[in-house]
């Protein structure tokens, strides 16, 4: 078997909006029903979880500006997304909700609070997704000039996790005894300071609530940069893998493994979830031939491409000229895709922008043959699971969990019921 | 008519352990059901608000332990309030909904995009409730050595609220386009950078998400020291008022007044709203049976007075005699809760007299629901008062008493609201 999982890309920002079957996310974008219905569909399709990414600030690499961002409504407006959380937690009994937290802003002792809280709320079903940040203009809004160093990031991401999960361990599993008899709620003796004093963070605890039924909240990762599986590696629980092929994801898990192995940790207790690209029709027919019309309108749309480009590397990529090779490229944002870059020679920026954008592996057929598929891919690569990454309109949704995961259930590729109450639980099961 | 809240003392946490009636308590003091079935109650009563206080330590000011505070279940275990306010709003549709952010360790960004969040799931019905947080314990759980000076924090409180207010207002109204035909979601010449620079921080903006309905929260504040007052006076709609006795809160109305005045801003543009914990009975002679058992568990628990003294002031009083008069400079070393320790020195010299005073109680009220409602009306006409926070233990009793008995009475006198005007909580606060 293995396991669904879907990505949140646009967080609590409006999904999609301006497409075909986008409904009214126009003007409904701050209400909690779009990500509520999806979880409740998610759950019907026994995904393990439902990730919504974060992020502060309002791109302005793409022409120096943020018009482009604003007039799309692209990643903007965007709420915070673990308000989110409590009301998905409600509406579901199942699946596991994992929400974005910024590292790099979000104090060690708040984030324990806010973490138990949420494992609480959900009744052990939550998890933080770890981010450090990646641009400039996020680090402005909280008073730095810029973001700190790429690498430096991560150490201080690496001593966060360490602070919070020792605040989350600062009571004991049995601290609360509620004895009435007696007139003791809390043994004091169970409940300790943590004294921590690293080269990031100093902090006392103990934290001021007890740990939620998963004690440590589920983590999950999404780095693909060297520092970011190494952190991935030595934290995660879960981790997001963006790959553009079967042979990406492969590498990909291996690489990890062989992080994993030499931390001493068993691989198979870090689920790897890879991106894929989904297009379906009720034919064969109907799918290529709207996978090929996809592909042609993303190669329309070289300037949507530049700009995604631009938002992630934090370089203007409207400066360059569209019809020469691009040069070396360097940033201290999101490191992967400048590594990509940097790999292919010879392809002009416009080749480049109008190429389909391979963001997963590529599955277009009925749900049936995309299941069997699937099965095969999952078969080559070894586990654990994929993971959507698409635009999120309700069709979309629909489409996965009312066709994709009846089929994958009928063949007994994914789970037809969870088998445990909590997150971490289900994600171990198998 | 006058404005009636509930302030949650104990916040989103254990509440009233050992207390028969206790609703979240025991092993249900994390879960949401305890408090989406007060808010409906409350709302059934035409309350303005729930406020839900926070702290961020456990403490041990009291015996230089955190003994005590665990054992009787008193201040900790508590979750962070904000994450239920969601789940309650969705429970209701007129209730407010205030919970409690600590300025000093929040950054203003951030909380600016919280507050905008809350303010669009709550559908204008959400409030922060401004504190600077008052222990050492506190700070050192975020990397300081020790707290922040009392005056200094109100002074970093009010740039914070000043940028807050401005990353709220980097997006002007009607931004939001939503053009199907021109293709045009946001106008982006409607946002705007901040550029804040000040003493304590620096921020860029804009803020990347859209303001909610009220554009700004309500804001509640409860400061009762000169500083706190000045920083209410400052920013906010909503004050929380603990005195003892009339002519104490009669002058704090006055001053707020004053205070208002100064900065341009109405008597009614804040209300006042003073804490009680009513004693209720079916009959007069039952309430005060009630209130001898109550007065008499406050003596005997002299302890329990001792370790709350304790946290509000910041020191540890088990090390002083009892019945001795306290050290003349005990008022200059407050660093905690000062005008809340000045309320509790006014009822005596000597900590045994001091204890019984109780802070959620700025004036006695004693009796059937009809007479505490009379008391209540005359109270707030003689003091131009704006109403009342109920500060009762959150028991089902006490629930039931204040929502199916008191409010009833209220609303009988034409007191209190009978239903609400508006959609959001500033529009209702502001109405009367």
């Amino acid at each position: 078997m293995f396991r669904l999982a879907w990505f949140a890309g646009q967080g609590a920002a409006p999904p999609a909006w301006n497409k075909p079957w986008s409904g009214n996310i126009g003007k409904d974008w701050a209400k909690p029903d779009h990500h509520i219905d999806l979880a409740r569909a998610l759950e019907r399709g026994c995904f393990d979880y439902l990730m919504i990414e974060d992020g502060s600030f309002i791109t302005d690499s793409y022409q120096g500006k943020p018009d482009y961002a604003l007039r799309n409504g692209w990643a903007v407006p965007k709420n915070e997304p673990m308000s989110l959380v409590p009301l998905i937690g409600q509406a579901t009994e199942h699946l596991g909700i994992v929400a974005t937290i910024t590292t790099t802003f979000y104090p060690p002792y708040m984030a324990a609070r806010l973490g138990a809280t949420l494992d609480h709320l959900t009744d052990g079903r939550f998890g933080f997704n770890l981010v450090t940040a990646h641009n400039d203009r996020t680090a402005q809004n909280f008073g730095l000039e810029k973001m700190l160093d790429h690498s430096l990031r991560y150490q201080m991401a690496g001593e966060w996790v360490e602070v919070v999960d020792r605040l989350w361990h600062s009571w004991d599993e049995d601290a609360i005894v509620d004895d009435h008899e007696n007139g003791i709620f809390i043994d004091p003796s169970k409940v300790r300071p943590i004294e921590f004093e690293g080269r990031f963070f100093k902090c006392r605890g103990p934290l001021n609530t007890a740990p939620g039924p998963q004690r440590r909240p589920v983590l999950c990762q999404a780095g693909g940069s060297g520092p970011g599986m190494d952190f991935a590696a030595k934290n995660a629980d879960t981790i997001i893998a963006i790959v553009t092929d079967v042979a990406d994801a492969k590498r990909y898990r291996q690489e990890m493994d062989e992080r994993l192995i030499s931390l001493g940790r068993d691989p198979k207790d870090i689920k790897i979830f890879y991106s894929v690209s989904l297009v379906f029709g009720e034919i064969e027919e109907e799918a290529q031939e709207k996978r090929r019309r996809l592909d042609a309108n993303a190669q329309a749309s070289i300037e949507h491409w530049l700009f995604e480009m631009s938002f992630s590397s934090a370089i203007d990529f409207s400066k360059f000229d569209l019809d020469q090779p691009l040069p070396k490229l360097t940033t201290n944002a999101s490191k992967s895709l400048t590594a990509k870059l940097n790999l292919v020679e010879g392809l002009t920026l416009r080749q480049i922008a109008s190429a389909p954008h391979l963001s997963g592996i590529r599955f277009t057929g009925t749900p049936a043959t995309v299941a069997a598929q699937m099965g095969e891919v999952m078969e080559e690569i070894g586990g654990d699971g994929f993971l959507m990454y698409e635009s999120t309109t309700r069709r979309i949704v629909t489409e996965i969990t009312e066709g994709l995961c009846p089929e994958l259930q009928r063949r007994g590729l994914i789970r037809q019921t969870y088998s445990y109450r909590t997150l971490r639980e289900n994600l171990r099961s198998f | 008519m006058f404005h009636i809240g509930w302030f949650l003392g104990s916040g989103f946490g254990i509440q009233s352990w050992g207390v028969p009636g206790a609703v979240a308590s025991d092993h249900q003091w994390m879960r949401p059901d305890p408090y989406i079935r007060m808010a409906k109650l409350l709302e059934e009563a035409c309350f303005d608000y729930m406020m839900f206080e926070d702290s961020l330590m456990v403490t041990d000011t009291y015996q230089n332990s955190m003994e005590y505070p665990l054992k009787h279940g008193a201040s900790s275990p508590k979750n962070d309030p904000l994450p239920l306010l969601p789940i309650l709003a969705r429970e209701t549709s007129h209730i407010g909904l205030i919970g409690t952010i600590a300025t000093t360790f929040s950054h203003p960004f951030s909380a600016a995009r919280l507050g905008a969040t809350l303010d669009h799931l709550t559908n204008g019905r959400f409030g922060f409730n401004l504190v600077t947080a008052s222990s050492h314990r506190s700070a050192q759980n975020y990397g300081l050595e020790k707290h922040v000076e009392h005056d200094k924090r109100y002074t970093m409180a009010s740039e914070w609220m000043d940028l807050v207010g401005r990353l709220w207002d980097s997006w002007e109204p009607g931004a939001l386009v939503a053009d199907e035909d021109t293709g045009v979601y946001v106008d982006h010449t409607k946002v705007h950078l901040v550029n804040f620079e000040g003493e304590f921080y620096k921020c860029r903006g804009p803020l990347n998400t859209l303001p909610g309905p009220q554009h700004r929260p309500v804001i509640c504040q409860a400061g009762g020291s000169g500083a706190g007052r000045a920083f209410g006076a400052t920013h906010a709609d909503t004050v929380i008022g603990s005195s003892n006795g009339m002519e104490p809160m009669r002058s704090y109305r006055r001053d707020m007044d004053r205070l208002l005045a100064e900065r341009g801003r109405k008597p009614t543009d804040c209300k006042v709203l003073f804490l009680i914990s009513p004693v209720l009975g079916d009959t007069e002679e039952e309430a005060q049976e009630k209130q001898r058992a109550i007065t008499a568990q406050t003596e005997a628990s002299l302890e329990r007075s001792l370790f709350a003294m304790s946290y509000f002031s910041g020191m540890d009083l088990s090390k002083f005699d009892v019945d001795e008069p306290l050290p003349a400079d005990f008022a200059a070393r407050i660093n905690g809760h000062q005008s809340t320790m000045s309320d509790y020195m006014s009822a005596g010299s000597t900590l045994r007299q001091m204890a019984k005073h109780r802070a959620t109680t700025s004036v006695e009220l004693v009796g059937t629901p009809d007479k505490v409602a009379a008391q209540m009306d005359e109270i707030t006409q003689e003091i131009k008062g704006d109403g009342f926070l109920v500060a009762s233990p959150v028991t089902l009793q006490s629930i039931t008493e204040i929502a199916r008995g008191l409010a009833p009475a209220l609303k009988r006198r034409g007191a209190i609201r009978s239903g609400y005007e508006h959609t959001t909580l500033r529009e209702n606060l502001l109405a009367f």
